[in-house]
């Protein structure tokens, strides 16, 4: 199978280029350390190859995004003969044709290359010296291009001259040379003209129609999607408006993003301190914020997720806590015992329940299986993992089971190691995300459209940047918010990140925030390669797993400080982050004719009646654009 | 024994290939995305996760000297999320209707499935449209087994006729087949609807399973 290198030219090869796999693993970091090369086919000419030579599983490392590994030192530690770590490690083979783009981070030691259909390949890591010689050799085989908005990036650019020719030639419309059929169109003009026209037009119409049909596709799949993620207003001045909330692309409305540091973990010592002696937690918003900034150590997950998520009550005692505890053991057992009592007979006259358990069952089995925890056949968790998911289709019926609610359940089961809790963190978390999971899916419709005003506020360019792409709806983000970044994150950083986002700080809905500040670390990705809708899709799915967790909260919470220190931040954009809005609720009252106030940095607002903002913003005169038709809805 | 063990696509000149947008229908948990990841990148996940949202991938295919760039597209199969699912029906060229040989409702859900998929799709001839009906995990004991060949060839003799084939994404028979002659599938079509003239009026698809979907003739055998 390995006959890579048996046909072709070799151009260029370093060895000891690690990858860090970009499948769902994420229990372990495993990286495979192999060789890349570029090697020129007689058939289908250049390409960049990465080979393994082993793999490593490094489990010490875990903290690093990259292990250093000596591979020669570790060998003992390799497990290349085991098939599943293997089929991580697949070799890859870019076309030097398809490449669209590369970035080099990291001291410029990482590499990541990027497709022209939107594929982002595995990320490359130079351990032995950087990647220079490699961008070098690239550079020699390709015309490339230095972004000038993001210095890491390359864009390998579409060639301009041969383009139309190209398509032309290969459409083989034309039995002759382009530039002979356009001559003879000339000559023949003077003879035919009418006849000569309709015959190269029609050709060329042809080509035209080929050339959008793609397109035309996709704006067709969008615009579906878009009305199928508008909420179902009663207003009918509501309507249009779910994505065109601000346009700011005018002027900078925000002030300089501050840096936001985080900070280390809450301790165990410092969990005492924040215990009296009858176990009520005190200074809890001290305490919260502690978390917010560094989450809690692995250790006492087990006890502060259950105050973080509603399931103990801040002010309760050690005694409170151990009758609570009791009678929420009681009621579980009474709930579970509701469906095991279901008799064969019963469940095959009982649909809704038989879909239900039909539904668990195959989920389960899809749920972290590589996490050793869930790991194997017949594994007792997996049976836990299902029984508290029936258990919840008890409590909330009505509800259901509803795909990515395992995805939820998992970590916080994981943590908890037994049912009972477990259970009723799961009900804690399911309280803050359940409008994800309704029939309507208005919870979701909802939040894509909020994420899409925050974004227009934050990064105008990007924003306007996706509403030309067919994007504006934000559907990309979809699985984020679904389960939370459950599917983007190793497992250690998604339960970091969520008792972040459980402390409810710095702001409601500040995981919007981080959408944002993800889509800020991509936006000049995104528009640099001209990336469309399906491109963007895919790109936005590939980053799994390679998101840096803690620059992305620092950001989102820098995003946050921009957002209340801003002096005209949209009312709309202010209710979605708990600001109070800045006309306050009187305005809509007071049935006055349009104010203006002038604010000393020459930003001008116009406020009317009904909700209808008017903020305009220009470079020359100093004004700030800012149009609303609000509709009163949001909340 | 072509090297399908790389992730990337093997065809030059990209823009030269007929582009087929492709979609993978079914309930949840046939394996839909398991038989996309075996095509794609010849490669079998047990545990992967269940489909979020939308995923697709890409793929070169060579087929009677043409290359075609398949984009399939793989959604999540639970009814709650059939709005944001249907969309990217529009604009589809090739749809594989997908039931796992062990699960019965799976199977019996096809017609929902063919129906929402028209509907949605806005496809004017149903009855020409180049489906293809999967039965996968035919690699599980014969006593697991629920739905049997004949009957589910019986199915698409009612239905259109469209092609079958038995697959297994875990042990890779006729993955690639079944892609194959998917595509074959549409560019027979196609050469029809093109040549609305030429040839006689036999229509060669219903000429097909006969030779192609024989199912039973390649269970548990390996890909070539
Ligand atoms: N025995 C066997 N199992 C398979 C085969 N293909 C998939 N599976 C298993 O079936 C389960 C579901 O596969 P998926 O590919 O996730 O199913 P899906 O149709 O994509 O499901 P949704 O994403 O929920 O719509 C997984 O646990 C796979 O391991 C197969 O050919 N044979
Ligand atoms: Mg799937």
């Amino acid at each position: 199978m390995d006959e890579l290198n048996d046909q072709g030219v070799e151009l260029y090869s370093h060895h000891g280029v690690l990858v860090k796999s970009q499948n769902q693993i994420r229990d372990d970091d495993s990286h495979c350390s192999g060789t890349l090369s570029i090697i020129e086919y007689s058939g289908i000419g250049k390409c960049i190859e990465w080979k393994p030579t082993e793999v490593l599983v490094d489990s010490e490392t875990n903290d690093q995004e990259w292990a250093m590994v000596n591979a020669v030192g570790r060998r003992n530690r390799t497990s290349s003969g085991s098939n599943e770590s293997q089929s991580r490690c697949r070799s890859v083979r870019i076309e030097v044709a398809h490449l669209k783009s590369f970035r080099v981070t990291r001291n410029r030691q990482q590499v990541t290359l990027m497709e022209r259909d939107g594929t982002t390949h595995s990320v490359f890591f130079f351990q032995h010296g950087n990647a220079d010689c490699f961008v070098a050799a690239l550079k020699g085989n390709i015309k490339t291009v230095r972004s000038k908005k993001d210095k890491h990036l390359y864009i390998v650019p579409d060639e301009p001259e041969s383009q139309l020719d190209r398509s032309f030639a290969e459409l083989e419309l034309f039995t002759e040379n382009t530039t002979d059929v356009v001559w003879k169109f000339v000559r023949n003009l003077h003879h035919r003209p009418y006849e000569t026209t309709l015959e190269t037009f029609a050709k060329l119409t042809d080509i035209w129609l080929f050339k959008s049909s793609e397109q035309r596709r996709e704006e067709e799949v969008a615009e579906l999607l878009n009305r199928s993620l508008t909420l179902n207003e009663t207003s009918a001045d509501a309507i249009g408006e779910e994505y065109a909330v601000v346009d700011l692309r005018n002027g900078p409305l925000l002030p300089p993003r501050p840096p936001a540091p985080r900070g280390p973990p809450l301790s165990i010592e410092q969990w005492a301190q924040f215990q009296d002696e009858d176990g009520h937690i005190v200074e809890v918003e001290i305490l919260k914020d502690i978390i917010f900034r560094g989450g809690v150590v692995p250790n006492l997950r087990y006890e502060v997720w259950k105050f973080l998520l509603g399931y103990f009550p801040w002010d309760s005692t050690h005694a409170d806590r151990q009758k609570l505890r009791k009678q929420k053991v009681e009621e579980y057992f009474q709930m579970k015992l509701q469906w095991r009592s279901i008799t064969p007979g019963q469940e095959q006259r009982f649909s809704d329940y038989r879909e239900r358990k039909s539904l668990v069952e195959k989920d389960v089995n899809r749920t972290d299986r590589t996490l050793p925890f869930f790991a194997g056949e017949n594994n007792e968790n997996l049976m836990l993992l299902s029984d508290i998911l029936m258990t919840y289709v008890m409590y909330n019926f009505d509800l259901g089971y509803v795909q990515g609610m395992s995805d939820l359940l998992s970590p916080i089961l994981c943590v908890m190691t037994n049912e009972v809790d477990a259970f009723w963190c799961f009900v804690g978390f399911m309280d803050k995300v359940c409008s994800n999971f309704e029939l309507d899916q208005a919870g979701m419709k909802q939040q894509l459209q909020q994420l899409h005003c925050l974004l227009s506020v934050t990064l105008p360019d990007l924003s306007a940047y996706l509403e030309k792409h067919e994007s504006g709806n934000m559907f990309f983000c979809f699985r984020w918010l679904l389960v939370l970044f459950k599917r983007e994150f190793s497992y250690q950083d998604i339960m970091r990140l969520w008792e972040v986002l459980w402390t409810d700080l710095p702001c409601p809905n500040f995981h919007l925030l981080l959408c944002v500040a993800v889509l800020d670390t991509q936006q000049h990705i995104l528009m640099e390669n001209n990336y469309g809708f399906t491109e963007i899709l895919k790109h936005i799915n590939d980053l799994s797993l390679h998101i840096e967790l803690d620059s992305t909260l620092s950001k989102a919470e820098g995003i946050y400080h921009q957002l209340t220190s801003a002096i005209c931040l949209p009312d709309v954009a202010r209710k979605i982050i708990g600001l109070d809005p800045l006309g306050g609720p009187d305005t809509l009252e007071q049935k006055e004719p349009l104010q203006t106030t002038d604010i000393d940095n020459g930003l001008k607002v116009e406020e009317g009646p009904e909700s209808l903002e008017t903020l305009t913003f220009s470079p020359r005169t100093g004004e700030v654009a800012f149009e609303r038709s609000l509709n009163l809805n949001y909340l | 024994m072509a090297a399908p063990n790389f992730q990337g696509r093997h065809m030059r000149q990209p823009s030269k290939n007929t582009l087929l947008k492709v979609v993978i229908l079914g309930d949840g948990g046939v394996g839909k995305s398991c038989l996309m990841n075996r095509f794609v990148s010849n490669h079998f996940d047990e545990h992967s996760f269940h489909t979020i949202g939308v995923e697709f991938l890409n793929k070169d295919i060579e087929i009677n000297g043409e290359v075609y760039t398949l984009q399939i597209w793989d959604t999540a199969g639970q009814e709650r999320f059939k709005s944001l699912r249907t969309p990217f029906y529009r604009g589809s060229d090739i749809c594989l209707l997908t039931y796992a040989v062990d699960d019965r409702t799976s199977f019996r859900n096809l017609a929902l499935w063919r129906n929402e998929f028209l509907y949605y799709a806005d496809v004017k001839e149903g009855m020409t449209f180049p489906f293809l009906v999967v039965g996968n995990k035919v690699d599980v004991s014969s006593e697991q087994r629920e739905v049997s060949c004949e009957e589910a060839r019986a199915w698409c003799m009612e239905n259109g006729n469209p092609p079958h084939v038995e697959t297994s994404a875990k042990d890779a028979t006729n993955v690639e087949q079944a892609f194959s002659l998917a595509v074959e599938s549409w560019a027979h079509l196609e050469a029809k609807l093109d040549r609305p003239y030429i040839g006689d009026t036999v229509d060669l698809r219903r000429q097909q399973p006969e030779q192609r979907s024989s199912c039973c003739l390649s269970v548990g055998g390996n890909t070539e």
